[in-house]
């Protein structure tokens, strides 16, 4: 009866911080619609957008992202069906695809730059795809943060109820970021 | 029944569990408890408001006596006022830090962070936040955004100097003046921890909200509080981050060398590289930020004075459910009207029009509130109680100051009175004065449940009236110059011929001003004062309906011993024909008030319904049998 109750209550606890995590979503989304707003209102007052074929490591990082987002959601899969080890192989497969992502980005910086498009350019247009694609970046360190945190509490056996909460807070905000990248680079993809 | 013992035993061993390890440091610096952080804001609040009413009393006697020495100044701010005179950019930076203070400090931070954090777990029957470690972190993000705001005063170049709106390029180019170096990169950085505390506490409030009501408490019989804070948190969530996303901008365009703000500029004879940017983008990324954030300091504000003006009229709120849909219909609306403050950027004059007829909608749910504030105030058995007090007064700057809001919102007036002490004039009544009377109003009023004691009733009296007057005498003679042409931030007004006539009245205003800063010394004893020496406050010392006067008046970490109390009917049951007492707690069933039970307060159960006519009906028959 008392461990119901406490199952019950880790429940009810966890509710509200979960809603917490969706309200940083949407706020996390509003900043980026500032910059891609700020980026339609420039580019219609000049007429004229980055102009720029982008490179192609951003079409493979894009995979690798959405490749993540699979095992992520492979491993929540794992936790729910009770497969311990299933699901950390699967965390470190995420963590992996993260960390390649990154690497992915800077090589893409590293490809817009030595083709000429620097961040410091007359044309804001180029500089904010290296704003969104930053700020981005920063919110995958974060990603791997919480994927983190997620692991650990695996390898130190928490107790089922808090492993399931950091996954789904990881789940929610993994997928979230992939989702942004997604939406940004097709805008800038449509907006050049 | 066992069941809810149990869970609730539970919860209370987690709580006494906490308590052993409580230390000074944890109940008083890094507190997670709600009732702390409030205070922290509320106090940090208050130091801050101190702190930019002096700066504004610095540049009123700038103003008053341009030409004047007071040699007293150069003691205190040495080469700030060389030769006991302000310096001009000095000046500015006064005005800027003394707007940014006000506006994000005083009436955001010090307002929601204070009345949010002690009210919405009290009031909907909450034992904390969603996330108390989030909640302390906001303050302590609010407090490092104050240190580093205030540090700048401290620096070779002094503080930020282009107006609490920054706009670029004279924010965007550290040579530009020398407000636009180091002092302003510390502005834009203590704005960023400002916009994390704010989303954290914002974030954190309408969790709470939607998810942690007591059993009863359904959206539509909460106190208009906490509607107030609960929109007011989420417009924070939906514009702050754009302010974040145009800060980041300007910090890149100031320290990284890009164009996204600046184009075609020449300092002295250097042209400067920047090319293709628009400083105008700059104004529409920080006004769909700023236009919202003046309704994050009215909308909680109003808040706090319907219940303060129900509570003390002794009479139901009128129009419970119109002034929640004023307050959603002022919060959608906030998001389409920024333009209004961009009329005179070449603007689309078709849309400036949309803008314009979108500003002026506004007025309506503006109107609607004030006119159930008058009809909640008309024939009620008002008890003027400093709170009370507080709470008109706010009904009447924001009438006075929402009428001037119709002149300028009109594009085809604005163009003549853009950027004029009209505009100041208008701002400082409708959301300065009136959001800083209903902060007093909460103060006053909620005093009791933070501190456990009461705070002075004559001298808040003496608060009061001195501040309302003062108030208005500085604010009113500010829309003649307006009418006038006369324009804001100006430095000397013996400078320019047409605006020497007004020397005369602004020395009036400065007098004026500095009475209403000495009032509020009377506030300042009040408040620490009672702190430790005020009368002890009973439990519920406004005879009030809702939940925080369930509380004991000690504080304890969960706020209520043992259970948290249900909630069974709407909190304005003031007055009630046929009750026993002129106010029924929102814990008090109908079944403990059959006397005074109305049809409507059954929401259509007809179960309910049945057992009252019934009652009625035996009532009545009892009462003929006695006259028989």
């Amino acid at each position: 009866m008392v461990h119901t109750l406490k199952e019950e209550d880790v429940k009810l606890d966890s509710r509200p911080k979960k809603f917490i995590v969706w309200l940083f979503v949407v706020s996390s989304t509003i900043m980026f619609g500032g910059w891609t707003s700020y980026y339609i209102v420039f580019a219609a007052s000049k007429g004229k957008g980055h102009g720029l074929v982008l490179p192609d490591v951003f079409m493979y990082s894009t995979g690798v992202l959405v490749a993540s987002s699979i095992c992520l959601f492979l491993a929540s899969r794992a936790l729910r069906n009770q497969e311990l080890s299933k699901q950390k192989v699967f965390l470190w497969l995420t963590m992996l695809l993260g960390l390649t992502f990154g690497y992915l980005q800077l090589d893409a910086w590293s490809s817009l730059y030595h083709s000429g498009a620097v961040l410091v350019n007359n044309n804001a247009a180029i500089s904010i795809i290296y704003i969104v694609s930053g700020f981005h970046l920063l919110h995958i360190f974060c990603g791997l943060c919480l994927i983190a945190a997620t692991l650990f509490g695996a390898y130190r056996n928490i107790s089922l109820g808090r492993l399931q909460f950091r996954m789904e807070i990881s789940s929610i905000f993994w997928h979230f970021i992939d989702i942004l990248w997604i939406y940004l680079y097709v805008f800038l993809l449509l907006n050049s | 029944m066992s069941t809810i013992t149990l869970h609730d035993t539970h919860n209370h061993d987690d709580h006494a569990h906490g308590h052993h390890k409580e230390t000074f440091l944890t109940k008083y610096v890094f507190s997670q408890d709600h009732k702390m952080i409030a205070k922290q804001f509320l106090i940090t609040g208050i130091i801050m408001a101190v702190i930019a009413m002096g700066l504004s009393i610095l540049f009123r006697l700038q103003l008053a006596w341009p030409d004047k020495s007071f040699p007293i100044l150069e003691t205190f701010l040495g080469r700030w006022a060389e030769g006991g005179r302000i310096r001009p950019d000095f000046y500015l930076a006064l005005v800027t830090i003394h707007g940014t203070i006000m506006v994000f400090f005083v009436l955001t931070a010090g307002l929601s962070g204070t009345f949010s954090n002690l009210l919405i777990p009290l009031q909907i029957g909450a034992r904390d936040m969603a996330s108390p470690f989030l909640n302390m972190l906001s303050y302590w993000f609010f407090f490092t955004a104050c240190v580093i705001m205030m540090s700048s005063f401290f620096i070779q170049t002094g503080p930020a100097s282009a107006g609490w709106t920054v706009y670029p390029p004279l924010s965007a180019l550290p040579k530009a003046i020398d407000g636009s170096g180091l002092g302003m990169t510390l502005w834009l950085v203590s704005m960023i921890c400002f916009v994390a505390s704010s989303l954290m506490g914002g974030i954190n409030y309408v969790s709470t909200v939607l998810n942690m009501r007591t059993k009863g408490m359904d959206l539509w019989k909460m106190p208009l509080t906490i509607w107030a804070f609960f929109l007011t948190a989420i417009l924070g969530i939906l514009s702050f981050p754009v302010l974040v996303a145009g800060v980041v901008l300007l910090i890149f365009d100031r320290s990284f060398g890009t164009s996204f703000y600046l184009s075609d500029i020449v300092i002295g004879t250097q042209v400067l590289p920047n090319e293709g940017g628009s400083p105008i983008l700059w104004q529409h990324l920080f006004w769909f930020l700023g236009h919202p954030e003046v309704y994050i300091v009215i909308m909680p504000a109003l808040g706090i004075s319907s219940e303060v003006i129900s509570i003390n009229a002794r009479k139901p709120i009128f129009g419970y459910h119109a002034m929640i849909y004023s307050l959603i219909g002022i919060t959608v609306l906030s998001f389409i009207v920024w333009g209004h403050h961009m009329f005179v950027t070449g603007m689309n004059p078709l849309l400036g029009g949309v803008f314009m007829i979108t500003t002026l909608i506004i007025a309506v749910p503006s109107a609607v509130k004030t006119f159930n504030y008058l009809a909640t105030l008309w024939r009620g058995n008002i008890r003027f109680t400093p709170a009370m007090l507080f709470a008109i007064g706010l009904v009447s700057f924001f009438i006075s100051g929402g009428l001037t809001g119709i002149f300028l919102g009109n594009a085809s007036l604005d163009i003549n009175l853009h950027d004029t002490y009209f505009v100041v004039a208008h701002f400082h009544l409708v959301m300065g004065s009136a959001a800083i009377f209903g902060m007093l109003a909460g103060v006053y009023h909620w005093y009791p449940k933070m501190f456990g004691r009461m705070m002075n009733a004559k001298l808040g009296y003496l608060h009061f009236w001195v501040t309302f007057i003062c108030a208005y005498l500085v604010f009113f003679p500010l829309h003649f110059l307006g009418l006038d042409g006369v324009p804001r931030r100006y430095y000397a007004f013996t400078e320019f011929e047409f605006m020497q006539k007004w020397v005369t009245v602004n020395i009036f205003v400065t007098w004026s001003a500095i009475i209403a800063a000495l009032a509020q010394v009377a506030f300042l004893f009040n408040f620490f004062y009672s702190i430790f020496k005020g009368k002890k406050a009973p439990q519920n010392p406004w005879e009030a309906n809702t939940l925080e006067w369930t509380t004991p008046v000690e504080h304890l970490h969960g706020n209520w011993p043992g259970e948290i109390p249900t909630v069974y009917r709407w909190p304005y049951d003031y007055s009630k024909p046929g009750a026993d007492a002129d106010f029924i707690p929102q814990t008090v069933p109908f079944s403990q008030t059959m006397s005074s039970n109305m049809p409507h307060d059954f929401e259509g159960n007809t179960e309910a319904e049945r057992i009252q006519n019934d009652w009625n009906l035996k009532q009545q028959s009892l009462e003929k049998s006695k006259q028989d």
